[in-house]
């Protein structure tokens, strides 16, 4: 199994350090193949919503950066995890424009969000996002991402927790 | 003489559907009695937006943001400027009884899907202490923005729009609701079209 790990370098803590080694450890405990990716805000260009990659130039982003290379090859990785800073109960900007541009494996996608000063309602809010819109809850587009799964986490002991639900995927 | 501040968070340019709400509400506000600062979101950021964005944000009276929903959430462009505009309010401080109004549009013809993403701007709002006033959430953004410029086709429109300029005149008090607009065409109709879309998406995905 191929895994990409897409982490935000810039926003980067000990939480999400310390749950990138854990990942990393089961993934390669398994034998997966793993790359990470390590994004900064200026490797990444914004999705510019100009549906070239809907019309022209069907499932290829025309802007080229290191987000292109991940989502014109889909079949690449079988599973790709996104670790992101939570912000206002939102992924935070690097990690957004990597969805948005549809970095994502269509078959299975895992969302980690992290940060040490989330009130309830952004860790709600964060979970909800994904939960009751992506994967099996999308009704904008049904069927094009199979599975978006979300976790979070603000200590090691979510970071522990995480680490043990991971488990089911590889 | 009030400061108002116009976000366009779409990076379509000329083509935006955005723009063309922000000009119908930029158009309701009297150039004699306001301010205006029209800020565009950028495609690349290196460090951080300059001082003198992030200022003419942190001293406006009323903040309109203009955006389209992606992926459920904020344009990861504008997500940039909400992080740098948060740093920049710590640091510098801000006018804390700005109004906050948001115009978001989508694809999709129902506008209740964007309700986690007005929780989003709640939260950026309550962690400034920013005074949230509402949201107008329309579906079919390519639509509503056709429809927007038809007299009376667009009443709905209109009506939701002037609501950002009255409120902003009358001082921005009182609790509002946030508007939902549905599109004049039929939900089938507007299915039809986006799934001639993705067919051509999921086949492209297919033979890759």
């Amino acid at each position: 199994m191929n895994t990409i790990l897409i982490l935000d370098k810039d926003a980067k803590t000990g939480l999400s350090e310390d749950l990138k080694e854990r990942i990393l450890r089961i993934l390669k405990e398994k034998a997966h193949l793993v790359e990470v990716v390590e994004l900064g805000r200026n490797d990444v260009t914004p999705c510019f919503g100009c549906f070239l990659c809907l019309t022209k130039h069907v499932g290829i982003c025309v802007t080229r950066d290191r987000i292109a290379d991940i989502r014109n090859n889909p079949n690449r990785y079988d599973m790709t995890v996104f670790l992101t800073p939570v912000i206002f109960g939102h992924f935070g900007s690097t990690i957004k424009c990597a969805i948005d541009r549809g970095c994502g494996n269509q078959n299975l996608q895992v969302v980690v969000g992290y940060g040490d000063d989330i009130d309830d309602e952004e860790k709600s809010t964060f979970i909800d996002l994904t939960r009751k819109h992506r994967g099996k809850a999308d009704i904008v587009h049904p069927g094009l991402d199979k599975q978006v799964d979300v976790y979070l986490t603000t200590s090691s002991e979510d970071s522990e927790a995480i680490c043990e639900a991971f488990r089911k995927y590889v | 003489m009030e400061n108002i501040c116009l976000i366009n968070g779409s990076l379509r340019g000329k083509k935006a559907s955005s723009l063309v709400f922000l000009n119908y509400i930029n158009r309701m506000l009297a150039d004699a009695e306001f301010n205006k600062d029209i800020i565009n979101v950028w495609a690349r950021v290196r460090e951080s937006y300059p001082e003198d964005i992030l200022r003419a944000i942190s001293r406006a009276d009323a903040i309109i943001m203009v955006f389209p929903l992606f992926t459920y959430g904020i344009p990861g462009a504008l997500m940039c400027l909400l992080e740098d505009f948060y740093l920049y309010a710590k640091a510098n401080g801000y006018n804390k009884a700005a109004g906050i109004y948001i115009v978001v549009n989508c694809g999709f013809y129902r506008p209740e899907i964007m309700a986690e993403l007005i929780r989003v701007m709640k939260n950026f709002c309550r962690r400034l202490s920013l005074n949230w006033r509402f949201a107008i959430c329309m579906g079919a953004g390519p639509v509503a923005a056709v429809t927007v410029k038809i007299p009376l086709l667009n009443m709905k429109y209109r009506r939701a729009l002037s609501a950002i300029a009255s409120d902003i005149e009358n001082g921005g008090a009182g609790q509002k609701d946030d508007c939902f607009i549905k599109p004049l065409l039929p939900e089938p109709v507007i299915l039809w079209w986006k799934a001639q879309y993705e067919k051509k998406m999921k086949a492209g995905a297919a033979s890759k």
